[in-house]
């Protein structure tokens, strides 16, 4: 008995400083991005004016009782505003990429915790600016731009929460991934991050369910990873998927994103390169 | 004035040499930087273009106004990256990292600086390429049809949107020599609203919106309004002239703010200025 409860209790021992280290990091992550700039709010008017605009464009497409591919107005606006509310949730990404353009890489390696566990602490806490000057106002905004912000049903709710997990999971996967290429074949982390938001624009289907795009491309988009980051926790809030299907392909893809992360970590991390600021 | 034009002339074609030997320095790095500016611009139009081809159009515009429209901003945003490349279009970055001391020793005037430094013909023209012909295959389609009377108008617009566009970056962009730190990267946010909000119609948002995206934040000048009537069904009337018209006082807004920056720059220059260019 005692055997099996002296590696637990140092496991948990060993746990508390990494939790600590990993609350302090959110903290200060949070209060940076409230204080970095106050400049800071034009992108935060910017996505309330765009959601803004969008839901009037559904509302000039589509007429009351009139669906697209099985999308009502109400669903699809619904889809729009909740997709604004979670945007930097389904399009996870964090500043690993710059971290290693600008040499700061070297101080978190040396860091006593580890770089994953500081890059989830580090993303969660500049959420926080986000939440604050544009999730909450849109909320408060809904009744009046006559938008229902709640779930299909209860069930939906439930299926919501691991779907945004599993989104958030492939999302730094792939962020993950880009910045070590990056890295690997010297390219700007601007470029990789500015491209990646282009393609992850698209293809994601954070702004058109991808069942509505034309040439029949939903069929195609709905299989590849950005569908898992942005149109599944999507489809699951609207009560428009097949909740276990979504689930299952999101895992699938959370788990080969992140074997292969974990993949090209262990091979590239000692050539590394470190570009300097 | 011939004399001020040949000097341009030789500015610009020093500037292109510079462009081009900085693109053919290695195959890879080129293909990256055409194949992703392509990628960028045509990503950005992708919300309306995919609406417009889905539903034959989006409220009272048919789909062929919308792709103009489209082509008609990405034909300003090509245009404008041709000439004002190299953190010129940036220029909260140029201001705010004190790198605005490069341009202000060169011996020459400022202004002639501003629009020549940027100039990069060979690494941006592609989406100007496939922008100019997506606008004019789609211009084809419109109800009014391509007159010469049109064509002058929609140069006209062109230009003007153009310069709005950066009237608005130079505006607000100046905020950093108040707050070079904190408004270094103030002008990626406008130009994010320029690209955002420019590619929807906004005919589609409330009278007060519609107006404030004309006028306080005049990303409607950049490409909706103008495509508005030029697209519209009796050809350009005297609203084509709205955009030509308030070009001016934006551009006269932009000297302004900006020589009222220059002038503080001038009293308390630049913390963060390091010899090699960068920034602390």
């Amino acid at each position: 008995m005692t055997s099996v409860a002296w590696p637990v209790a140092g496991s948990i021992r060993r746990l508390g400083p990494q939790a600590r280290a990993i609350g302090k990091t959110f903290s200060l992550s949070a209060i940076a991005a409230l204080g970095d700039s106050k400049l800071r709010l034009l992108d935060s008017a910017l996505r309330i004016v765009r959601v803004v605009v969008l839901l009037a464009l559904w509302r000039s497409i589509l007429g009351h009782g009139e669906t697209a591919n099985g999308f009502g107005l109400g669903t699809l606006l619904t889809y729009t505003l909740v997709g604004e509310l979670f945007a930097e949730q389904l399009s996870a990404g964090s500043d690993f990429g710059n971290w290693i353009w600008e040499g700061s890489i070297v101080s978190k390696m040396v860091y006593p915790f580890t770089v994953v566990g500081q890059i989830i602490a580090d993303v969660a806490g500049q959420w926080t600016f986000g939440f604050v000057s544009v999730s909450i106002p849109i909320l408060v905004l809904a009744p009046l731009l006559g938008v229902d912000p709640l779930p299909a049903d209860a069930r939906a709710l439930f299926a919501f929460i691991p779907a945004i997990a599993l989104s958030v999971i492939v999302g730094l996967a792939i962020d993950f991934i880009l910045a070590l290429a990056m890295a690997v074949y010297d390219l700007a982390p601007w470029l990789v991050a500015n491209l990646r938001a282009a393609i992850a624009a698209v293809l994601a289907g954070t702004v058109i369910p991808l069942a509505i795009l034309p040439w029949g491309l939903g069929t195609i988009f709905q299989w590849l990873p950005f569908a898992s980051m942005g149109s599944a926790p999507l489809l699951i809030y609207t009560g428009s998927g097949h909740v276990a299907r979504l689930l299952l392909v999101q895992t699938g893809w959370a788990a080969v994103m992140t074997a292969l992360a974990a993949g090209m970590w262990r091979a590239s991390r000692e050539r590394l390169v470190s570009h300097g600021g | 004035m011939a004399g001020r034009a040949r000097e341009l002339t030789r500015l610009w074609s020093k500037y292109a040499g510079m462009n081009l030997l900085t693109l053919i320095r290695s195959r890879r790095s080129a293909a990256i930087e055409i194949g992703t500016d392509v990628v960028l611009n045509v990503a950005v139009v992708s919300t309306s273009l995919l609406l417009a081809q889905r539903f034959n159009g989006i409220g009272q515009w048919d789909k062929y106004q919308i792709f103009f429209m489209l082509g008609y901003a990405m034909t300003v945003n090509g245009a404008l990256n041709i000439f004002f490349g190299y953190n010129l279009r940036m220029i909260s970055r140029r201001i705010g990292r004190g790198q605005l001391d490069h341009m202000l020793l060169q011996p020459q005037p400022f202004w002639r600086t501003f629009i020549t430094e940027g100039f990069m013909p060979f690494s941006e023209p592609s989406v100007l390429v496939i922008a100019g012909a997506f606008m004019g295959w789609s211009a084809a389609r419109l109800p009014a049809g391509v007159t010469a009377l049109w064509v002058i108008a929609l140069v006209a617009n062109l230009i003007a949107s153009g310069g709005i566009v950066m009237a608005f970056q130079v505006i607000w962009g100046a905020i950093a020599f108040w707050a070079p730190m904190s408004a270094e990267e103030i002008s990626s946010s406008t130009n994010r609203m320029v690209l955002q909000l420019g590619t929807l119609p906004l005919n589609v948002v409330a009278t007060g919106l519609q107006a404030t995206l004309v006028t306080v934040v005049p990303v409607g000048l950049t490409a909706w309004l103008p495509a508005r009537e030029l697209a519209g069904p009796g050809g350009p009337g005297l609203g084509a002239l709205a955009t030509p018209l308030a070009a001016p006082v934006f551009l006269i807004l932009a000297v302004l703010t900006f020589r009222r920056g220059l002038a503080h720059y001038a009293e308390i220059g630049s913390q963060r200025y390091l010899s090699f260019g960068h920034r602390r």
